[in-house]
């Protein structure tokens, strides 16, 4: 590792930056950062000084009146949703864990053809976008009586995030020797404490990379809660919430702005710190699912 | 481990005789009755995935099929009127028109993904604390919500935008960023494409730390210049990766949905509207069920047929790394 950084800093380090990097960079800084910018200064503004100058910062007329006013607001409350969306994300996690988790264990470690073909067919439904899945699930969902409620909801993500989990699981399973296994047994120990107390803490890594996919998948889904929770319900998620908001409020900058950034910046923030693990993990399930 | 505390419990569980000393694993009987068991304990493990998964997806499938063949609106009976609705997806100028768009806006976007993603990834593969940080920058839209991403670059790009009031005070605009019909598609591409490219950086960045530095070595020996270099050695090297992009571009693509909605709404006049936009905002939402479902097929199959292709690709990739 150590020689290969070096080799691989050796010829740039040395020579000043050509013209054509530091153009790119400045091209992709200013870029990225221009609505990251403009979201958390106009979060402070008021419509005229948002109007009059988006780009500017007004020093004397910055206020939290507006962020305020988006933190306690009675109806579309991003902050509030948060609760929910929080409350969805770990529920599907903790299921996607529990019910992939085993299931990928035992196709894994089966020498039979039939319990093999189960990963073909789970794999097939990483061919069939939400958007086309979520009409006829409507009625499916009403028929067995989960219509519109959050169970429901709660299977369909399940559902979603079932397929790439446990492909990803069973790839990082194969590399486990069997000999483990066979020693639990000799042991007296059942498939499923087997898979609990011995393979499972050995799939760490795998648990890591399913949890940051599937977390940030759910967190930021908007098709799957908006079309299967009506609005009566009451039950918004962050992006459920902005969408009900924003249509109503699209031309008031001073509740746009604010609720944005309610919404973006624990996002953010999440991802500073996290940025190796979700970097990685999304590389990983987007390349192998 | 603990183990050997454990190992009286499943057996009880299955009123079977205490389980055997570790000695006596090997007689047939024991090994008959702890393989049924297994066999049972491997049902009950498979089965949670296995039941939630064929009734969420597998079944709405199933009955999107039949659906599609009806005239259903989702509240009175359903008559069965053969395939109807798929003519009418041919028909429908409306609907032709969003395949285009839907293929327009993939083909583009994913062009100009895999463009950038590879002209920055050319720039930031090296290991340095820099490259890292314009990396990160690069990556970040693609941990938020597209629905949010659209709703700030409509705040930023329409008429009352940061942009278009930035415009005016020195009497340029507005630029109808979104409220031109060809413009506003350009605009979609160009925000589908700021969000995702980052994406194709760290694809690409991954790929590219892989080539071996003694190949570049020689060939600077050789004196080739740095573009040489990079399209006569490095980009066929990770020529794999770049494949693999194009086709999860695609696929990601080809059921935009989410920015549309914030962005520009389908709008102005319809021009932007993608196919899995008509379906939910349009066909399903006017209780045009069967239609919709029809559609719905529609787009599983298209998604199927470069899902397919993104395997084949990539078990010819994986031979001819075999080989």
């Amino acid at each position: 590792m150590a020689l290969d950084v070096s080799s691989n800093l050796a010829p740039e380090a040395r020579r000043r930056p050509p013209v054509t990097r530091v153009v790119l960079l400045a091209v992709l800084f200013v870029v990225m950062t221009i609505p990251a910018y403009l979201l958390l200064v106009n979060s402070f503004k008021s419509q005229h000084d948002i109007q009059s100058n988006p780009f500017a910062i007004p020093f004397g007329g910055l206020t939290l009146e507006y962020l305020e006013a988006a933190i306690t607001s009675p109806q579309y409350n991003v902050l509030r949703s948060y609760g929910f969306t929080f409350f969805l994300v770990v529920s599907v996690d903790i299921l996607c864990i529990l019910f992939a988790g085993p299931a990928a264990y035992v196709i894994a470690r089966s020498l039979k053809r039939r319990t093999q073909m189960l990963l073909l067919y789970f794999l097939a439904g990483t061919f069939i976008p939400s958007a086309a899945l979520i009409v006829p699930l409507i009625y499916v969902l009403r028929s067995i009586g989960l219509g519109n409620t959050v169970t429901g909801l709660i299977l369909h993500d399940v559902a979603m995030t079932l397929p790439v989990s446990i492909f990803l699981f069973v790839g990082f399973i194969r590399t486990i020797p069997r000999d483990i296994d066979h020693a639990a047994a000799i042991d007296g120990a059942g498939r499923m404490r087997t898979y609990w107390q011995i393979i499972f803490p050995l799939t760490r890594p795998a648990v890591v990379t399913v949890l940051i996919l599937n977390s940030i998948g759910i967190w930021n889904d908007f098709i799957s809660p908006q079309v299967l929770l009506t609005p009566g319900s009451g039950n918004y998620t962050v992006t459920t919430a902005i969408y009900a908001g924003v249509s109503q409020y699209s031309t008031d900058l001073t509740k746009v702005f604010p609720n944005l950034l309610l919404a973006i910046a624990p996002v953010i923030i999440f991802f500073v710190y996290m940025q190796r693990h979700i970097i990685s993990g999304l590389t990983v399930g987007a390349l192998k699912g | 481990m603990g183990l050997a505390a454990l190992k009286v419990s499943p057996a009880r569980a299955d009123g079977d005789p205490p389980a055997p000393a570790p000695g006596h694993i090997g007689t047939a009987a024991a090994g008959r009755r702890r393989r049924m068991r297994d066999g049972v304990v491997s049902l009950g493990m498979l089965a949670p995935a296995v039941l939630v998964y064929t009734v969420m997806t597998v079944v709405p499938v199933v009955v999107a099929l039949y659906l599609s063949l009806t005239d259903w609106n989702g509240f009175s009976d359903a008559t069965f009127i053969g395939i109807e609705n798929y003519t009418r997806l041919f028909e429908d100028p409306g609907i032709s028109r969003a395949w285009v768009v839907t293929f327009v806006v993939a083909a583009f976007g994913s062009v100009g993904m895999l463009g950038l993603g590879l002209a920055y990834a050319l720039q930031l593969k090296d290991r340095s604390r820099t490259n890292s940080f314009f990396r990160a920058l690069a990556y970040y839209p693609h941990v938020i919500s597209a629905l949010i991403l659209g709703f700030l670059w409509s705040a930023i790009l329409g008429t009352n935008g940061a942009i278009n009031t930035t415009l005016e005070r020195f009497g340029v605009g507005p630029v109808g960023f979104l409220f031109d019909e060809t413009l506003a598609v350009v605009t979609l591409v160009g925000v589908i494409v700021w969000a995702g490219f980052g994406f194709n950086v760290v694809l690409f960045v991954a790929a590219l730390q892989t080539v071996p530095y003694d190949l570049i070595e020689a060939a600077q020996i050789d004196g080739a210049s740095r573009r040489q270099i990079n399209r006569r050695i490095v980009i066929p090297m990770i020529s794999p990766v770049v494949t693999v992009a194009m086709v999860l571009n695609l696929v990601g693509l080809i059921k935009v949905y989410d920015i549309v909605v914030s962005l520009t709404d389908g709008g102005p006049a319809g021009s932007t509207e993608t196919i899995a936009y008509v379906i939910l905002s349009r066909s399903f939402a006017s209780t045009d069920v069967g239609f919709a479902t029809a559609q719905a097929v529609a787009l599983m199959v298209v998604s199927a047929v470069l899902s397919v292709l993104v395997a084949a690709l990539r078990n010819r990739q994986d031979q001819a790394a075999a080989n």
